[in-house]
């Protein structure tokens, strides 16, 4: 069962992501800023571990892209694919997310159907996928 | 009270619940699960009968908008268990000599100085347990100069820490042996720590928020500030975690109570998994 | 080797005792000293000089190293007053996450003196800086907070500012933020989130 650990330092929005993606067959854990995050990482074990991470850029104490930078330098077994989400108004900040080692981005408020599609597509889910294509509006 | 009836108590509903627990998370870190109602629901209708308050609502205002903080500190009190005995939250203790203390003596000669810092020190129970694990437990405690520094704002404390004298709860969670080794039977059931270990531990009196206190602490290698930090309120936490990070040595480790984290507190510290335990490391 | 045997019998004594009475204007200059930890205790220290709090401030900006930058943003907090706010508002569009942060947190801590600038900051051209103010609202002990937010449900086109406000309304709304959050809802009927969020934070103010 795949587990994806939601970051963001808005309550309803973790609770918002995680009823989209929890809809959509995964488990989901959250943290409400990087460090809370790199502590649920290392309170996992290996059957545990997180096969996602989903986390807003701009949260307080640590940032996004700091979030990701530290969890880079994890060794192995904490590291899964990275969405990043991002209520910048300015044009997505392609080479930070790069650098930072993410795999996504995504802008706010993203719509229910592009946010499990991109996870999908990260997490190697078929059938999620496919359902998720499926309700994204051209 | 003109009418004489009494007052039905304050009902907790299901959204005040959540509203209290994102609050409480959001300034604390603590998790409130549905399964704790009972526990939670109760202290929610003991304070705002404590201040009087008509209902959840008006109380939970007036904790949002208080400007010194006191109300929260009320709430975190009761929220939290209080109790120090030896051996509290051992795990963190095995952690020190099975992991922590090897990697700093690594980065020491033979026979350095290694430094412990229990702060706040209560009546005694965390510097002596710690001076207990390292007597029996630490392979290498020998092969160092180990110093165990102790601190508390409170006189009365210290005072206590020194005289070393407990009930049977307090030594309750200690193996026999160690007790018989470590305590001698003071009558009613009361134990008194030797006076070996009594002069291991430099007790001092500290301010953990004044600088004019704090920077007497330099090079610590390991610091315990357990159950401490959660009763601060945000600013205070911030200057007391910044000045722990000026006593420590690069690569000094800090414990916090097993329900705190530095999450709400500051990021200076890097976060370090251990078997046993998680613990904040000082960059090196 | 062993444990140190604590040299002065059972008194308390002081640790060590170091030598440090610097005046206010050795101290600012120490905050331009090229070692770290010189730097660090200088802008601790510093949390005790009002005369200093324009320089603490100042030196945010250039100050790299994130140890220094924490004090000197904690000194700030405990200097506070409109000197500090002033000096910090205009981190708020900094593109450095961490000196936003930092002045967020500190701003937040200082109601009555940050409360003039609240309404020019929310209707800033920059919806960023709309959206940090609105963040900065969220830890705010200040009796208009809910009007402010009210305010933002109502008026502000930028989706993602007004999905900011309902989150701290949530917390701080009471039956007179009704009406806005109804509003938000209307006004932004199509996006999943705001539909989401409005519904929640009328659970939590409603009677039940």
């Amino acid at each position: 069962m795949n587990r994806i650990l939601v970051i963001d330092d808005a309550a309803t929005v973790r609770m918002y992501h995680r009823k989209i993606l929890g809809d959509a067959g995964w488990h989901t854990d959250e943290a409400s800023n990087g460090v809370e995050a790199l502590e649920r990482v290392h309170a996992q074990d290996d059957d545990t571990a997180f096969d996602l991470y989903v986390v807003d850029v701009n949260m307080p104490r640590m940032d996004g892209y700091s979030f990701v930078r530290e969890l880079r330098r994890l060794p192995a077994r904490h590291q899964a694919p990275v969405v990043m989400v991002s209520t910048e108004a300015k044009a997505p900040d392609a080479s930070a997310a790069f650098d930072a080692g993410s795999n996504g981005y995504l802008v706010k408020p993203a719509r229910p159907s592009g946010l499990v599609l991109t996870a999908a597509l990260l997490l190697g889910d078929r059938p999620a996928a496919l359902k998720a294509a499926a309700g994204v509006k051209p | 009270m003109t009418t004489g009836r009494v007052l039905a108590p304050p009902v907790i509903s299901e959204s005040d619940f959540e509203k209290f627990a994102e609050f409480f998370h959001r300034k604390t870190g603590m998790h409130f699960e549905p399964n704790k109602r009972y526990f939670v629901d109760k202290r929610l209708v003991e304070r705002i009968q404590a201040t009087g308050a008509q209902d959840f609502r008006a109380w939970f205002v007036a904790l949002r908008f208080e400007a010194d903080g006191a109300e929260l500190q009320q709430l975190v009190n009761v929220m939290t268990v209080n109790e120090t005995y030896f051996f509290r939250e051992s795990y963190q203790f095995d952690c020190m000599v099975n992991h922590m203390l090897n990697e700093v003596a690594a980065r020491k000669r033979p026979g350095g100085r290694i430094r412990i810092w229990s702060i706040p020190s209560s009546t005694g129970e965390e510097p002596y347990s710690i001076a207990i694990y390292l007597l029996e437990r630490w392979a290498k405690i020998e092969q160092y100069e180990v110093e165990i520094l102790s601190s508390d704002i409170d006189t009365h404390v210290l005072e206590a820490a020194q005289r070393g004298i407990y009930s049977p709860r307090s030594v309750a969670q200690l193996p026999k042996p160690y007790l018989k080794k470590y305590f001698s039977p003071q009558g009613e059931g009361e134990w008194r720590i030797s006076r070996e270990l009594v002069e291991s531990v430099e007790f001092s009196r500290v301010n953990l928020t004044d600088p004019a206190d704090t920077r007497r602490f330099r090079d610590i290698d390991i610091v315990f500030c357990r159950n401490l930090l959660i009763y601060f309120d945000d600013l205070s936490r911030r200057v007391a975690a910044e000045a722990m990070f000026d006593a420590m040595a690069p690569g000094g480790f800090i414990c916090l109570g097993h329900s705190e984290s530095m999450s709400r507190m500051s990021s200076l510290f890097t976060l370090r998994r251990f078997p046993d335990a998680l613990v904040y490391q000082r960059p090196l | 080797m062993a444990l140190k045997k604590s040299t002065e019998g059972t008194g308390l004594r002081p640790v060590e005792d170091r030598d440090y009475t610097r005046g206010t204007d050795g101290l600012v200059a120490q905050l331009q000293d090229a070692d770290i930890t010189v730097r660090r205790w200088a802008a601790r220290d510093l949390a005790a000089h009002p005369r200093a709090a324009e320089a603490v401030c100042a030196r945010l900006a250039h100050e790299s190293d994130v140890s220094v930058r924490a004090v000197l943003f904690s000194s700030a907090a405990q200097l506070g007053g409109g000197v500090v706010v002033n000096a910090l508002l205009p981190l708020l569009r900094s593109e450095d996450a961490g000196l936003r942060n930092g002045a967020i947190e500190v701003l937040s801590g200082l109601p009555d003196a940050v409360a003039p600038h609240i309404d020019r900051l929310l209707h800033d051209a920059d919806s960023d800086v709309r959206i940090f103010t609105v963040n900065l609202l969220g830890d705010l002990q200040h009796a208009q907070v809910p009007q402010w937010l009210a305010q933002v449900l109502l008026h502000e086109p930028a989706v993602n500012v007004v999905g900011a406000a309902i989150e701290v309304l949530a917390e701080v709304g009471t039956t007179a933020s009704l009406p806005a959050l109804r509003s938000a809802a209307q006004r932004f009927a199509d996006d999943a989130y705001i539909g989401f969020s409005v519904d929640l934070a009328i659970a939590r103010i409603a009677t039940p």
